[in-house]
This record gives structure tokens, C-alpha cells and sequence, in this order.
């Protein structure tokens, strides 16, 4: 047994109000023997908070898991209620939802790619430390960042926790002068988004090619963003409403945050399982861009999902651009949705991947029971077994450059501890 | 020359929405004020143009004596009770690193007693409110002499 062939890593997450994070890493023989990620989730507080509740509140009550997702938690939440009510949003009312999405998917994206994601892959502890360097890089992921919040703010009221999101459409459409107000900062956007491509495609990968199952929306035309049809690796594709049938929630004894299995096997949701079931679906400038960055019509390395949402960043301001150009404003700010009882499904495409929002509603719309499945609790496991992989096939890095890899790693899948891991201490304990 | 009164914090969380609360008192005066979660790349939207930025925050001492509140020019040492891991520090050290440092950026600080799940602040930190905004004013109006009120635009 050598010195180094049995080792721990402890990433203790620094207590934050709204979650925890943690990485266990334990080797034994130079075998990876655990690896435990342990996230403390509070969107099943909010299940509970739900019942009881009006049908109409769930999009401004479920805002609030996330300050950085807050459009996706409105999007699946108006699509499931509308469905136990047997409403369906089309027309210019469907496209203003997408319009939102596309400011949610630019901004959350941008963040990501340039104050929490890039550092990793350029030597930098963090995203000010990249910006002393690089400081007009990073000026232009805050300028992409900004246009994604004007159309939040435009469309959703505010760009954080959007206020103007109601079940059956908005309480108040924009004009079209308001609308086209919005062409010339997503032009630029747009133009900042395709030099994002190229510069995050210059970065160097790991290696890893991950035999997960992917699972993601994928609609009759489009990208998949706010509606579509699970569909899977495999091949196969179920309805929304067979979501519960096919991905099992489970407790683990590290996690108080449930795991999730897709027909009992390992699956990833999120920009690489979307981008593989969707790349033929990609506007023109974006399927140019991905292909100049080197992807083909499949992703599975993880590492690369940089450039998958550099290129995402392309697809939604060119899909932006292309509802703005084509607005009209709709005769009313929304549909009527009288409730009923029953159950409704919903699921669109969070920026982190597929979001789930069941409510089962009785006759006066009161809640009676409602089930959100998170993307970031979905990827869990997929999350464990690439630190497994990369553990294993990086035995011979020194504790720091393993945990570094192992925290990139975890990074890959933007989930919502992403801030804090840059602020981990690591103990090491040698056997 | 243009004044921006920032309430960082989560009404949702408590003593931690007194930004939010102080922020909306002040914009009851015509001063431009907007409420933030901290997130730096928001918090340099926020103040950017402005020449004087007033941020208001909750912070967490041991011992803390809620609704004590501190003014500060310097943000470093202050452990903010943003319900975030990124927060006011770090936005300023970002704004410096990109030269977008406003030219006068001072804090308030005010310690908490609850940042638990909820409305409302707790009795302690809301006798505070009405003190601290108008300390926020005067701080506004001093900074633009000749105006008791900065213009909403």
C-alpha cells in the first residue's frame, strides 16, 4: 500500500442559507472507493408550502427556489396547472413565454460560462481574478448577462423573481415599440455571443465520455426550451405525464436531497443530453457555430458543456431576435383558466436541465398535493459517477489539483452550489 | 451627478429584507433606489452611472445587537448575510477589478437578529428602519447639496 493509494478529500461546504454543498471523496488502494456529493435542497419545503394553496399562485410562489432559474420554475408551473385545467397557451401569448426563457437561458448561461465555469479551465481561482486579467472578456459576459435581464425585465417585470408570469399568460403584454426597443442590445448580444463560442472552444478538455443515458425535451419544430416530449438516448420517448413512471426519486444516507434513477439506469439532464437529442434543431448561425467550435451531433464529455451553452447563448438570442422581429401584441395579456379537479404535468427546459412540476388540484382549484423534480436533483448521481471516473483516472494529481478537477467536475453541471464551491476548504485525511 | 440607494437582502428571509425595507422608504422620498440579491453582476447594473451608491445589507455578529446598524466605506471586512454565496464584497472587488468602482460607494450594515424562513422583520431590526433611511437621506442629500431629493431617473 503506498502512501498516496489511500487518501480522503473532504470539500466541506461552507454553510450557506439557502443550501449546502459538500464532495467526500475516499480512495483505498488507489481504488476509488466513495464519493458522496451532498446537497441540502429546499424546493421540498415549497411542496409542502403549496398545498393548500390557490391554483393561480404557483408561479410566484415556486419563483422563489431559485434567484437564478426563477422563469423555468414559473414556465413548468403554469404548463402543469394549465394542464389539470385542460388550457393550452399558444400563438403570440406561447412565443412572449419563450421570449422570457431565451432572457433566462442568455443571463444564467453567461454567468455561468464566464464568472463560474471558465476560471476553471484558465487557471483562475475565480471570476474576478479572470477579470483583473481579462478584463474586456469579462466585460463582455456581464454586457451578454445584461441583455438577457433587459428581456426578463421587458417581459417578466423584473429580472429577478419575475413578477409578471401568470397562469394562462401575463398580466401585461409589452407594446411592439417596447419589443422592437430590445433589437439593437440583442444584436450586439448575439454578436458577443458567437466571439463567447469561439473563445470558450479554445479551452482545453479533459477527457471523459460518459455512458450515462441522456434524457431531454424535444418538441414537433424548434430547440426544446418551454415545452416539448421527454426523450431519451435509447430511442425511446415517453408523454409529460408518464414523467413519475419512468424517473424514481430515492433517498440516499448522504444526501438529505433525493437521487433520481430513469427507468432504474444513471441519465443526465441538461445542456449536453439537450444539445445531443436536439442538434439538428438549431437555428443556423447557432448549428454554424457549434460546428465551428468542433461538436459534432453528440456531446457526452461533460467538460464540453461550456461550449454547448456558449452555443445555446446563440440559439436563444437568434430565436429572440426572430419573435421580436415577428410580434404582435396580443389582444389580451392572457387566457382564461377556470380550475378543475385533477392532476396536471408540466416540464420544460431549465437552464440546467429538465424541470418537473406535478399539482394534483379539486374542483375550487385548491392545491391538494404538488411534486417539483429539480434538474440539479436529477444530475446527482450522473454528478458522483463523472468525480468517480475522474478520481480514478487522475490518481496521480497532488490533493489540490484532484480536488480542483473534482470541483470543475461538479461545475460541468452548473448546479445551484456552483457559488459556493469556489469558497470549499478541503481536509485531508491520509489512512 | 446621480445617487443610487441599493437594499440588498431577501424579504423572504426576515431581518435580511431590511435593504429590501429601507430601500423602499427611501424611494417614497424620490431617491432612486433598487432592491438587489447581491449577485455582483446585477449589483454592478445597478450602480452603473450612478456617482454615489448607498448599499444597505444585514449583517451576522456574535454577539449581535439587531437593529445596531454601521456605516462603512469599506466592505472587506464586513461578513454580509446575503442569502448568497457571492455577495456586496464581492461585487466591489469585481467592480475594481473592471473599473466600474463607483466614486463614492458606502454601506450600511445592520445587524440581525432572524434570518429564518419568513416575513417581516423582527421588532429590534424594524425600530431600526426609520433611523437608518434617514440616515440613508441625509447621506443622499449631502453628497448633492442644494437637492433634498434625488430625481427617480
Amino acid at each position: 500500500m503506498t502512501h498516496r493509494s489511500n487518501r480522503t478529500l473532504q470539500v466541506a461546504g461552507l454553510a450557506r442559507v439557502e443550501g449546502e454543498g459538500a464532495l467526500h471523496v475516499r480512495t483505498v488502494d488507489g481504488e476509488v472507493d466513495r464519493v458522496e456529493l451532498n446537497i441540502y435542497e429546499p424546493p421540498r419545503f415549497f411542496e409542502a408550502f403549496l398545498r393548500g394553496r390557490h391554483f393561480r399562485e404557483p408561479p410566484d410562489i415556486t419563483a422563489r427556489i431559485c434567484g437564478i432559474c426563477p422563469v423555468a420554475y414559473q414556465m413548468s408551473a403554469c404548463l402543469a396547472i394549465e394542464d389539470a385545467c385542460g388550457v393550452r397557451v399558444e400563438g403570440p401569448l406561447r412565443a412572449l413565454r419563450r421570449l422570457l426563457y431565451c432572457g433566462e437561458w442568455i443571463s444564467s448561461h453567461a454567468l455561468h460560462i464566464y464568472l463560474l465555469h471558465a476560471p476553471d479551465f484558465l487557471g483562475f481561482p475565480d471570476g474576478i481574478a479572470l477579470a483583473r486579467e481579462h478584463r474586456s472578456v469579462v466585460e463582455r459576459g456581464l454586457a451578454l448577462k445584461k441583455a438577457g435581464n433587459r428581456i426578463m425585465d421587458l417581459v417578466g417585470g423584473r429580472a429577478i423573481h419575475p413578477v409578471n408570469v401568470r397562469v394562462g399568460g401575463f398580466y401585461r403584454v409589452p407594446t411592439t415599440d417596447e419589443i422592437r426597443g430590445l433589437t439593437t442590445t440583442l444584436r450586439q448580444a448575439l454578436h458577443d455571443a458567437l466571439a463567447t463560442v469561439e473563445w470558450v472552444a479554445a479551452f482545453d478538455f479533459p477527457e471523459l465520455e460518459v455512458p450515462h443515458d441522456l434524457m431531454a425535451l424535444r418538441d414537433v419544430e424548434g430547440y426544446p426550451l418551454d415545452r416539448g416530449t421527454p426523450h431519451i438516448s435509447t430511442g425511446r420517448s415517453f408523454p409529460v405525464a408518464e414523467f413519475g413512471d419512468h424517473v424514481a426519486e430515492h433517498q440516499v444516507p448522504h444526501s438529505t436531497a433525493l437521487h433520481a434513477r430513469l427507468d432504474d439506469r444513471l441519465f443526465l439532464v441538461g445542456p449536453l443530453a439537450r444539445y445531443s437529442l436536439n442538434s439538428d434543431r438549431l437555428s443556423p448561425v447557432a448549428g454554424e457555430a457549434a460546428s465551428m467550435a468542433g461538436l459534432g451531433p453528440v456531446c457526452r464529455n461533460p467538460f464540453r458543456s461550456i461550449v454547448v451553452r456558449a452555443v445555446e447563448v446563440v440559439y436563444a438570442l437568434e430565436e429572440a431576435l426572430q419573435i421580436i422581429d415577428s410580434y404582435e401584441r396580443p389582444d389580451a395579456p392572457c387566457v382564461e383558466v377556470a380550475p378543475r379537479a385533477g392532476f396536471g404535468h408540466g416540464i420544460t427546459e431549465a437552464p440546467r436541465g429538465l424541470l418537473y412540476h406535478r399539482y394534483e388540484l379539486d374542483a375550487a382549484g385548491r392545491i391538494l398535493d404538488a411534486d417539483i423534480v429539480p434538474p440539479t436533483s436529477q444530475n446527482q448521481s450522473a454528478i458522483e459517477a463523472d468525480v468517480t471516473a475522474v478520481v480514478r483516472s487522475h490518481q496521480h494529481l497532488d490533493d489540490h489539483g484532484l480536488q480542483s478537477l473534482c470541483e470543475q467536475t461538479i461545475r460541468n453541471y452548473d448546479p445551484c452550489i456552483s457559488c459556493s464551491a469556489h469558497f470549499l476548504d478541503l481536509t485531508r485525511e491520509r489512512a | 451627478m446621480t445617487a443610487v440607494v441599493i437594499g440588498v437582502g431577501n424579504e423572504f428571509r426576515r431581518d435580511d429584507g431590511i435593504g429590501p425595507a429601507v430601500a423602499r422608504a427611501v424611494a417614497e422620498s424620490g431617491v432612486h433606489a433598487e432592491i438587489s440579491d447581491g449577485d455582483p453582476a446585477r449589483l454592478l447594473e445597478a450602480w452603473d452611472g450612478a456617482d454615489l451608491v448607498v448599499i444597505v445589507d444585514a449583517i451576522r455578529c456574535t454577539p449581535a445587537v439587531p437593529g445596531r446598524w454601521h456605516r462603512t466605506t469599506l466592505p472587506h471586512s464586513i461578513p454580509a448575510a446575503s442569502s448568497h454565496g457571492l455577495g456586496v464584497p464581492e461585487a466591489v472587488e469585481l467592480a475594481e477589478a473592471l473599473d466600474r468602482r463607483p466614486e463614492h460607494l458606502v454601506i450600511y450594515a445592520v445587524e440581525v437578529a432572524d434570518v429564518g424562513f419568513g416575513i417581516g422583520l423582527s421588532p429590534a431590526v424594524a425600530a431600526a428602519a426609520a433611523t437608518l433611511t434617514s440616515a440613508v437621506l441625509t447621506e443622499v442629500a449631502e453628497e448633492f447639496p442644494g437637492t433634498d431629493k434625488i430625481s427617480n431617473s
